[in-house]
């Protein structure tokens, strides 16, 4: 560790540089004690640290301590992107007591380790380190903006996810409307029976929620609604809403200060053909065979559907998930449901071990690819339908079970399948239904997700910020997401994810106020003119104005930033010819100082 | 690993949106896909804060090539992304009167999960940048 004698830097900003090994992901590539040397020689750097995870606290403590003792007073944390551990290092320099506005990141994993090697990397890395510093040396501190938030949450989509999300943040004490396109609530698990594995109705778990979120004082629901228009930002969004009511359509808004995205998944429909469905009465799938046990009536020892005695049923597994390129049909979009549906295996045992304990006549083959019962109480299930006697064959991807009309056969179809299990050998098993294990698929909200600008990914499921850092967060603050929506999850789940997003619109609003990153346009008194370039060249209306103030003992003319309605562009900062109006935070000056650290490779700025 | 920093010729300077390109790059490196590495990039929140004398202060700088990446039309801030553009035109124009080749500055929109439009963009780059050298600016 080297401390240099702050007297002889040019100015008297102190900048502390860490530079962080991440275990090897970074000084694999970096020569992180190399770049610590060269950050010594920078200009205003007094200390410069290495660790093995600045993220951990003993990391930490290393800001912590230097802020405290006042050797630095600037700190530039190089190490992973600023998504991740911005808000790490900006926290741990509030903890020191200083504002955590003092802050800048060099991005040397992604953007330097990750993607280059040797010398390159580590000269790179220095050169990131010295544009950061270089930009340290001019951020202040600043004071978030504030900006006044109203205690009332929208949740959007009434299923599992949308109900248990809006009691939970009614139970604090924050008015909820829910908002459901169609006319019941419940969502899917409207069309579930028994839900894997604890094998409660899902009726029952659904009347629980019901009879809580129709009673709750706090909580506001509309059915049959569409929302046509979403505005404004945090603490003050408005909705647009029309709902259908005795054939009319009503249109009204709701003011609201966060929303929660619950609008959940549909099941995959087979394509016209898959494994014969759509073509024979006996090909179905999953949803449809959770339907026909919910409303059996069978009392021998033999499933009947539709008067026919089941024998034999073939269940296919990962049936639209798991879909590969040139082996699966994709959609007209050109699009494959390449993820895993991740439901699909622990509801088809459990609808298999129904079947076994209740009908010990009917026979059942489950052809699969990989069982994935991931969750508590999941494996049991596999284990219990072993016991069943289900019979397990595994198929390969390339080749799928085939499914054909049998001729002089007492059974109408014959499946086809290479066991794996059994050395690849070639089986017909002859069958009375076909069932097919199909996945889910987000419901279409591109709509809506274009409206309030939120990130779809290319699964088309709904991006959360980062899973760990910050779950069910979109990046447009105050909206959050919960349930399948977000990505393929069992009821369960849902109710953990919207438990999540209840809290965090709760923790939001909770104050009445919300405090806002403080990147805003700010005016140099002293420099503006009052040209009103910045009024013009501005992007959202009433964040700037031109007012009459005195100065000399004359009236003359300034801009005047409005802050909590500032975007933070800097639209403004491009056109003012006296540079008299800059982003706190992201000042132009700033940017042609790195430029400048840029040029000189890092040592020489 | 040297002891002293090699200096980087024909450097590349990329102004990458904080929503969109910033995290595309990002990606890119979770990727652990490769590119050159005279390549830096700048998170900015929109790069109409850019004033047009950046462009030419940063050519004359020694910057060889630069890439605004931005988020297009999907950009959060709403007009943004036109203003910008048209600021850019300008830009172009001037290059013409000062000889520099248009190609130096290229204006692209990068999402979060576009590698190989990434990719593509910044090898382009660095081909162009490697064949013309530094800028030269007339007296």
């Amino acid at each position: 560790m080297t401390e240099k004698n702050t007297n002889k830097t040019p100015d008297n900003k102190k900048i502390g540089v860490y530079i962080c090994y991440c275990g090897g992901n970074i000084s694999d590539h970096v020569d992180v004690e190399e770049v610590k040397k060269r950050a010594e020689k920078m200009p205003n750097v007094v200390v410069a640290r290495t660790n093995m995870f600045m993220c951990s606290d003993p990391g930490q403590e290393l800001i912590i301590n230097d802020l405290k003792s006042g050797k630095i007073d600037r700190v530039v944390v190089a190490s992973c992107a600023p998504s991740l551990h911005e808000a790490t290092f900006r926290d741990a320099i509030k903890r020191a007591g200083s504002n955590p506005f003092i802050y800048e990141h060099a991005n040397i994993r992604e953007q330097v380790s990750w993607v280059h090697q040797g010398d390159p990397a580590t000269d790179k890395a220095s050169v990131l380190v010295a544009s950061a510093a270089a930009k340290a040396k001019l951020l202040k501190p600043l004071d978030p903006v504030r900006v006044e938030a109203k205690k009332h949450t929208t949740v959007i989509g009434g299923g599992i996810a949308g109900i248990k999300t809006a009691i939970d943040i009614a139970q604090t004490g924050i008015n909820v409307t829910l908002i459901e396109k169609s006319s019941v609530l419940g969502g899917q698990l409207n069309n579930l029976d028994k839900l894997a594995p604890s094998g409660e109705k899902a009726s029952e778990v659904l009347q629980e929620l019901l009879d809580q979120v129709l009673n709750h004082k706090s909580i506001t629901i509309h059915t049959d609604c569409k929302i046509e228009a979403v505005q404004g930002y945090v603490g003050n969004f408005s909705l647009s809403i029309s709902k259908k009511s005795n054939n009319k359509i009503e249109k009204f808004n709701i003011e609201t200060g966060a929303i929660v995205m619950a609008t959940g998944a549909i099941p995959y429909i087979p394509f016209d053909g898959e494994f014969g469905f759509g073509r024979h009465e006996q090909v179905i799938t999953l949803q449809n065979l959770i339907q026909i046990l919910k409303d059996n009536k069978s009392t021998g020892s033999i499933l009947e559907v539709n008067g026919k005695r089941i024998r034999n049923i073939v269940m296919i597994h990962c049936v639209g998930s798991r879909q590969i390129p040139g082996i699966h049909q994709p959609k007209e979009d050109g699009k494959l449901n390449e993820y895993c549906s991740r439901t699909c295996c622990a509801a088809m045992l459990n609808a298999s071990n129904q079947i076994r304990e209740n009908f010990p006549a009917t026979s059942i083959y489950e052809m699969y690819r990989d069982i994935r019962t991931y969750g508590r109480g999941q494996e049991e299930l596999y284990t219990q339908a072993s016991a069943n006697k289900v019979v397990f064959m595994r198929y390969e991807t390339d080749a799928q079970p085939e499914v054909s009309l049998t001729s002089g056969s007492d059974y109408p179809f014959q499946v086809k399948v290479k066991d794996s299990l059994t050395f690849n050998e070639e089986m017909d098993v002859p069958a009375d239904l076909v069932v097919l294990a199909t996945g889910i698929e987000p419901d279409d909200v591109s709509g809506l997700a274009s409206m309030m600008k939120l990130p779809i990914g290319t699964d088309k499921f709904l991006l959360e910020v980062h899973p760990k850092l910050r779950p069910v967060e979109f990046p447009i603050t105050g909206i959050f997401l919960a349930g399948t929506c977000q990505a393929p999850m069992d009821a369960g789940e849902a109710c953990n994810a919207a438990g999540a997003a209840a809290v965090k619109a709760s923790a939001l609003l909770r104050k009445g106020f919300i405090e806002l990153d403080p990147f805003v346009a700010e005016v140099n008194p002293d420099k503006c003119q009052g040209h009103g370039a910045c009024i013009e060249a501005c992007l959202k209306e009433g964040a700037l104005n031109l007012v009459e103030v005195e100065n000399d003992g004359k009236t003359v003319k300034r801009a005047q930033v409005t802050a909590a309605m500032c975007l933070g562009c800097g639209a403004c900062a491009a056109v003012c010819p006296e540079k008299a109006i800059d982003i706190n935070g992201w000042a132009l000056k700033q940017y042609e100082d790195m430029v400048d650290a840029i040029v000189s490779d890092g040592f020489a700025v | 690993m040297s002891p002293q920093a090699k200096k980087q010729e024909n450097k590349i300077l990329i102004l990458a949106t904080e929503t969109c390109a910033y995290p595309g790059a990002d990606s890119v490196g979770q990727a652990h896909s490769t590119y050159p590495s005279n390549t830096y990039i700048l998170r900015v929140r929109a790069p109409v804060l850019f004033p047009e004398s950046f462009y030419f202060d940063c050519f004359k700088k020694g910057i060889s090539g630069i890439i605004v990446m931005s988020c297009g039309e999907e950009c959060p801030y709403e007009g943004a992304f036109t203003a910008m553009a048209k600021k850019l035109d300008g830009v172009y124009k001037k290059m013409k009167e000062m000889e520099l080749d248009l190609k130096r500055l290229r204006l692209t929109a990068i999402c979060t999960v576009c590698n190989r439009s990434f990719l593509n963009e910044v090898n382009q780059m660095d081909k162009l940048v490697r064949e013309l050298g530094p800028p030269q600016f007339k007296k």
